[in-house]
């Protein structure tokens, strides 16, 4: 132990004889490290937006749903009524209740939308109005009219392209048209309350949300629903969720009466586009470090070139070639130590400064852009997640690392009559 | 272990040979020497007699082509890296031409940096230094660095680090080189009350006169090989 704190005291002081050189090289790093967390954060965030998005327009960060049902929308692959209590049950328990922010059933189906304008099909969203209101966006996109209402009866709300297509305006009559329980079509005819506008086009020329209990009646399903979507506050909370509750729900899932489905299975164009773009990102982050990773072995590797006679002393005075290149070892890690910190302090301040605004690049987009039935909001907030402080200090810790080696390999071989002849 | 009643060392028909391209040069050439503990032995010779290699040989910086070395009893020739390290650290202290002090510390830092890898704990550390910095006249100078003091200083400094771990030898490698006279003849008193009074054992590599003078035994070597051994009365 003696030795160690001999090495670290040699190791600052020839960090802080080479003055210059220490700070140029720190400086790359802390730019390095902020551009880092920043980075992380900001791709989060955008991530997160995407992902909030995608699952407010969908089925949630996790859908609790009959295991045909996604591949067919039929009504008959509902939930059963077990499997529907079995769920809500699970959700009421204080371990999951914690983790959803909100909940919400739906009974949705594929079929006609009809006006005396023309007939088009339609994805008709029965819902409770109250918790989808909270449970979606679409509701805070109305152009016209309202959104749904807790004593609503024959009601629709219809996106701007439908309503066109088929010449709908507020209170307008529609029919809407589906196979029931009984696997007969059945009508309903429902008056338009709201025209909404989501800006993404699939959704605005055929979703329709109605209410939960005029729907029941109509398809004969009374309260049966065809899943339950459920929301939590951080999507990297899913796979926790996912596990947890295909543990609580083993009886219907080995039934096969009901499938636990994570954001990223429901949705994989979507989780294709995160997974491409952190891609992208960490290749950025990679080339960025391989540049600092070689300003550092440049410095260290200097700093032992300009030091070999004492590397020579150090061994002749007893330190072993292991302790020798500990000590280049050490100068490289504290310089990459003290420089991650700060670095990343930086990048946590950007972040905080930015969380409040977000980054404005509504001036780069012409237009609202979608993808994957995700608007691509144009503000962009950062989001700080602790467990990026732990990657990016262990990142950069390992570049700092790996570009120490090479330099202490060379302070450890070194010849030490050789590197102590006068001459030299 | 070490052996307190052996010769502090001993070699036995060591050759050091070094390959230029398809040339063999033997830098020390069959050399068999016993030096006892207390001694001040010089090893004298012209440049390129190999009195610098035998001490590098000695000091276990450098291991022969063949032949044996006991330092204090243990046998050098087949210890590893990390024993040779640790044979230096506890048993050999070393003076080098150019003092080659860490620039990065003190004075004092210096003369105890051996001791501080020993893991002596730092009241002994300064006791000792502080009493070895007083008796060679460097009494104030503990927190200067090595570019604040003068070459005789420095040097001295590299004395006091080469002793305070109280080593079973010092191998001094042309030490007044780089000294005027009076600096010169001021280090070697030093080292000779160092010997006489502490009983420490000193080698020489040198070719200065004033350094032969004063020691008791007096090795020439000429072309890497011992041309004569003598002991003054």
């Amino acid at each position: 132990m003696a030795h160690l704190g001999v090495l670290a005291t040699l190791a600052f002081r020839n960090l802080r004889r080479q003055l210059r050189r220490t700070i140029l090289t720190a400086s790359a790093m802390i730019i390095g490290g902020g551009t880092l967390m920043f980075s992380l954060s900001l791709g989060d965030g955008t991530h997160e937006e995407w992902i909030d998005s995608g699952v407010r327009m969908g089925s949630g960060h996790v859908t609790i749903e009959h295991p045909r049902f996604r591949s067919g929308r039929k009504l008959e692959d509902r939930l059963p009524a077990a499997a529907r209590d079995a769920a809500e049950a699970v959700l009421r328990s204080p371990v999951v209740a914690e983790q959803v922010t909100i909940a919400s059933a739906k009974l949705t189906v594929t079929g006609m939308a009809s006006s005396a304008a023309g007939a088009r099909p339609a994805q008709i969203m029965a819902v409770d109005p109250v918790t989808e209101a909270a449970f979606g966006t679409i509701d805070d996109q109305t152009v016209e009219g309202r959104y749904l209402e807790p004593d609503d009866r024959l009601a629709a709300y219809v996106g701007v392209t439908l309503a066109e297509a088929l010449g709908l305006r507020l209170d307008s009559r529609l029919v809407l048209t589906a196979q029931d329980a009984q696997k007969e079509i059945a009508g309903q005819l429902v008056r338009v309350v709201g025209i909404y506008r989501s800006g993404v086009p699939e959704i605005d020329q055929s979703l329709i949300h109605m209410p939960l209990t005029t729907a029941g009646e109509w398809l004969g399903s009374g309260e049966d629903v065809t899943n339950i979507g459920i929301l939590v506050a951080d999507s990297a909370a899913v796979s926790g969720l996912v596990r947890t509750l295909r543990t609580e729900l083993r009886e219907p899932i080995a039934e096969g009466d009901a499938a636990v489905i994570g954001w990223r299975e429901a949705m994989p164009e979507l989780a294709a586009a995160v997974a491409i773009d952190d891609f992208g990102n960490y290749l950025v982050y990679g080339i960025l470090f391989v540049i600092i990773g070689f300003g550092i072995v440049n410095t260290v590797l200097m700093s032992v070139m300009h030091r070999h006679r004492e590397f020579g002393v150090l061994q002749a005075l007893g330190l072993t070639p292991g302790q020798t290149g500990a000590v280049v070892l050490f100068e490289g890690l504290s310089l990459t130590a003290v420089s991650a910190v700060v670095g990343i302090a930086l990048g946590a301040f950007l972040t905080w400064y930015f969380f409040g605004d977000g980054l404005d690049f509504s001036g780069m987009m012409d237009e609202e852009m979608t993808f994957s039935g995700v608007v691509i909001d144009p503000v962009i907030i950062p989001l700080f997640r602790p467990s990026r402080f732990a990657q990016s200090i262990t990142f950069i810790l390992f570049v700092g690392t790996v570009a120490s080696i090479y330099p202490a390999i060379r302070a450890a071989r070194i010849d030490v009559t050789e590197s102590m002849k006068f001459d030299r | 272990m070490t052996d307190p009643t052996s010769p502090a060392v001993r070699t036995e028909h060591v050759w050091k040979t070094f390959h230029q391209e398809a040339e063999e040069i033997h830098a020390v050439h069959d050399v068999t020497i016993e030096i006892a503990r207390g001694e001040f032995t010089a090893l004298a010779g012209p440049s390129g007699s190999g009195k610098t290699t035998l001490l590098n040989v000695i000091g276990g910086l450098t291991r022969p082509s063949k032949g044996r070395v006991w330092v204090a009893g243990r046998d050098l020739t087949e210890m590893s890296n990390p024993e040779l390290a640790r044979l230096r650290l506890e048993q050999v202290g070393f003076v080098f031409q150019a003092y080659n002090l860490l620039p990065v510390l003190t004075a004092m830092e210096n003369a105890e940096f051996p001791m501080l890898l020993q893991g002596i704990d730092a009241d002994e550390r300064a006791a000792r230094v502080g009493e070895l910095f007083k008796r060679i006249g460097l009494d104030g100078m503990e927190g200067r660095r090595p570019g604040k003091l003068s070459g005789g200083q420095q040097q001295r400094v590299a004395v006091v680090r080469s002793v305070a771990s109280k080593p079973a030898l010092v191998l001094a490698d042309e030490p007044t080189a780089n000294l005027d006279s009076a600096a010169s003849d001021a280090l070697l008193d030093v080292m000779r009350e160092l010997n006489e009074d502490l009983g420490v054992t000193f080698v020489f590599a040198t070719h200065d006169t004033r350094v032969m003078e004063r020691c008791r035994r007096l090795v020439r070597m000429v072309d890497g090989a011992i041309e004569s051994d003598k002991v003054r009365s």
